[in-house]
């Protein structure tokens, strides 16, 4: 049994800028992102992409994030029509022109070292012939194999319904076409399992095993391919999650609603909570009915959550006991506080990092301030980093926010893992982030990367070249 | 080599010990709980030194790539001080957490009613969360404070084999030989044990159920006495495996039996979320 790792598509965030999309992502409890690469996130034809992706790599670091790279975006190559051009057009060009994307995902992938590369094989075009099709495509993911290999990076090819490639029998046969090559592993998505393959999702999961390098998932329904809500569609997750974790699945299961971001942290909280319960071990499940006739229990259930709760991860169980509490704002606020007070290290960071998502599903409001302080007072690089996330960005007023930025730079806690610094950012934090770098100057000492780029942006790395 | 040393009072420590532990080898401690060289004024005051043992020194030591656990109780010489004795109401919901892996220090200091009283309490709470028990054995009147010591362990109902009897020496040793308690032994720069007459110890009894610590603290103490220890022992003509059962593998499987002594792999040392380095590779100061 592995503890699973849930991650969020950016595509269903894709009103955030990146660095907030992810923020919002890693403060509600996720621990990956799926990265669709498109025009306002990561776009890889912008000019300044290595700054951009030397960026985005230290931001998922501090923020404790894996990665996958999506190449689903819709009009990223061409603004009149969806997912065009595909491997499978008639025009070289056009074929070029997805590979060279492809390629640059690839590549993109083995700066961000991200799990693998998500990709699939396109519509089948209008006079184009289903064997030729087919050709086609196995001649550019034969390429792209070769690119991969020699970057590192794996592949995750993902059937899609509609698509020439549609089901799982389509991906073992392009597999076994391309010589059962380590590099193209697969992207599952559950929902198209359910939309359309024979077997159940648990069943696929089982057969996609070996091969299974990204997974998406997402309700939907019997023959309709459209991406639902979790509990708005027939798939039993418990089931496909039982199947992910006895395989000794270790990627990350992302959730996949594109069609969403105009509720995105909203949807993301309920997909997080849906599939944290789907995946609820049996002492999670007993502590957490026991709470909702006994809330007091909380005392006792808190400190030994992690040991009861695994292998899920302690601050997922934990998290989990304290939104099942029944108080709200102030009353919460005081269990909280209780919680903390009386916990080790871990049930203080447990504590600390539930503040987002508890905030998030409306339960709690600024009562909780206080605890950041007493993070914020202690030595324990955990905590401060803990304390300096979405809650603090909401909620710390602007002069303890500052001082908490620059005890970050004291402590070498990154400045990435600190969440709304741009947005909260001003002439004042600068004028003492100046002033740090200029004592350390004088001392003859280092000033840490990430406070020297915020002072004076240094000149673009050439890891990757800016146009094909 | 790997070291485990079971009982040191890190707290007392500074970074430098740290640092030369982990050269001698130290990879994982337990630091029990005990009196801070004077006396405390109130139960308070244990309940910083409890937050300290399970936040602050667990993180000290993953600065030094070093593991550390802990056993709570309220001490022996404490026990008889009424200001301190209500922190033994605290302590369950203490007992209660992960790094916790005994109870302990318990036992006698001078063999008074209160100490007996709050020493099979807390045999009783050991039982009852499932965790083994570290007992101290008195400095005065040692060989009279070990037998009754024993009496107790016996009468608690406490399977032996789950108390680790403390600071032995040649004259107490073959009181808990036959008890099926562990036998604790604290090398000393002068008091208690010394490395030679350990190995005479080990010769004579054997290397089972034999656990041997530093025992370190605020005083004349020194950390490295268990790493010395090794030297004697493989000086003495023992093998590399009779040393390393003395020193890691005798203390895992006797604080294994909370079922919480969550080990880090071999090399990989503490947590890597706990020791990550951050600039300079010493503890974080927060002002430097």
């Amino acid at each position: 049994m592995t503890a699973l790792r849930f991650g969020y598509g950016t595509n269903g965030l894709a009103n955030h800028r990146l660095d907030e999309a992810l923020e919002v992502v890693a403060g509600l409890g996720y621990s990956g992102v799926a990265l669709t690469l498109d025009h306002a996130h990561l776009d890889p034809y912008a000019p300044d992409l290595p700054q951009r992706l030397a960026h985005t790599r230290r931001k998922l670091s501090a923020l404790g994030l894996g990665v996958v790279v999506e190449t689903g975006a819709r009009y990223l190559l061409d603004p009149w029509h969806k997912h065009a051009p595909t491997l499978l057009d008639l025009d070289p060009a056009r074929r070029a022109h997805r590979l060279d994307f492809l390629s640059r995902a690839v590549r993109i992938a083995a700066e961000l070292e991200a799990d693998a590369v998500s990709l699939w094989s396109g519509v089948l075009g209008p006079g184009t012939s289903h064997d030729q099709a087919w050709d086609l495509l196995a001649d550019g993911c034969a390429t792209l194999v070769e690119i991969a290999r020699e970057a590192g990076v794996r592949l995750g090819f993902e059937p899609e319904p509609g698509m020439l490639v549609s089901d799982l029998a389509g991906y073992e046969r392009l597999r076994h076409t391309l010589g059962d090559p380590e590099t193209f592993g697969l992207t599952l998505d559950i929902g198209h399992c359910q939309c359309l393959e024979e077997e159940t999702p648990a069943q696929c999961v089982r057969r996609a095993a070996p091969w299974l390098v990204s997974v998406q998932i997402e309700d939907m329904r019997r023959g309709v391919h459209d991406h639902l809500e979790f509990g708005e569609g027939d798939v039993d997750f418990p089931s496909v999650l039982e199947a992910l974790s006895e395989t000794g699945y270790q990627g990350i299961v992302g959730v996949e609603l594109p069609r969403h971001s105009h509720s995105g942290p909203q949807t993301a909280l309920r997909s997080l909570n849906a599939l944290r319960a789907a995946a609820t071990p049996p002492w999670t499940s007993k502590a957490l009915d026991r709470l909702r006739s006994d809330p007091a229990a909380i005392t006792s259930l808190f400190p030994v959550a992690a040991r009861g709760g695994a292998p899920v991860p302690g601050d997922v169980t934990r998290a989990q006991l304290l939104q099942a509490l029944p108080a709200r704002e102030g009353e919460l606020a005081v269990i909280l506080t209780e919680l903390y007070e009386s916990g080790d290290a871990a049930e203080r960071l447990a504590v600390l990092r539930a503040l987002p998502l508890l905030d998030a599903a409306g339960h709690l409001g600024p009562h909780a301030t206080p605890l950041i302080e007493d993070a914020l007072r202690t030595n324990d690089a955990r905590l401060v980093t803990a304390a300096v996330g979405p809650y603090a960005a909401r909620h710390l007023g602007q002069s303890q926010w500052r001082q908490a930025v620059l005890k970050c730079v004291f402590l070498g806690v990154p400045l990435d893992a600190v969440a709304g610094l741009d947005r909260r950012s001003g002439p004042e934090l600068t004028r003492m982030l100046a002033a740090f770098a200029a004592e350390r100057t004088a001392a003859g000492r280092a000033v840490p990367d990430d406070v020297h780029e915020r002072l004076d942006p240094p000149p673009a790395p050439d890891t990757l070249p800016a146009q094909a | 080599m790997r070291i485990f040393d079971p009982h040191i009072h890190m707290s007392s420590r500074t970074t430098d010990d740290y640092r030369a532990m982990h050269a001698a080898g130290v990879r994982a401690v337990v630091e029990p709980a005990f009196w801070l060289g004077q006396p405390r004024t109130s139960a308070a005051s244990f309940r910083d030194y409890f937050d300290s043992l399970l936040g602050w020194e667990p993180y000290r030591a993953a600065q030094y790539r070093i593991q550390h656990f802990c056993a709570l109780a309220l001490n022996p010489k404490e026990a008889n001080d009424p200001r301190c004795a209500p922190v033994l109401d605290d302590l369950p919901r203490y007992l209660l957490k992960d790094n916790v892996v005994a109870v302990g220090e318990i036992g006698f200091d001078s063999m008074t009613d209160t100490e007996e009283h709050a020493f099979t309490i807390q045999l009783a709470l050991a039982d009852a969360h499932g965790l083994p028990a570290l007992v101290h054995t008195p400095h005065r009147d040692k060989a009279v404070g070990t037998s009754r010591t024993l009496e107790l362990v016996r009468s608690s109902g406490i399977d032996p084999g789950r108390v680790l009897i403390d600071h032995l020496n040649e004259v107490t040793v073959p009181l808990v030989a036959d008890s099926g308690c562990w036998m604790g032994f604290s090398i000393y720069p002068d008091t208690k044990m010394d490395p030679d007459r350990m190995v005479r110890i080990l010769q004579e009894y054997g290397t089972s159920r034999m656990l041997v610590n530093s025992a370190a603290d605020w005083g004349h103490s020194d950390p490295l006495r268990t790493a010395a220890t090794a030297s004697a022992m493989r000086t003495a003509g023992f093998t590399e495996e009779d040393v390393e059962q003395v020193l890691w593998h005798n203390p895992v499987a006797f604080y294994a039996q909370s079922g919480r002594l969550a080990l880090e792999a071999e090399g990989a040392g503490a947590r890597p979320s706990d020791a990550a380095d951050f600039a300079g590779n010493s503890v974080r100061r927060g002002g430097s």
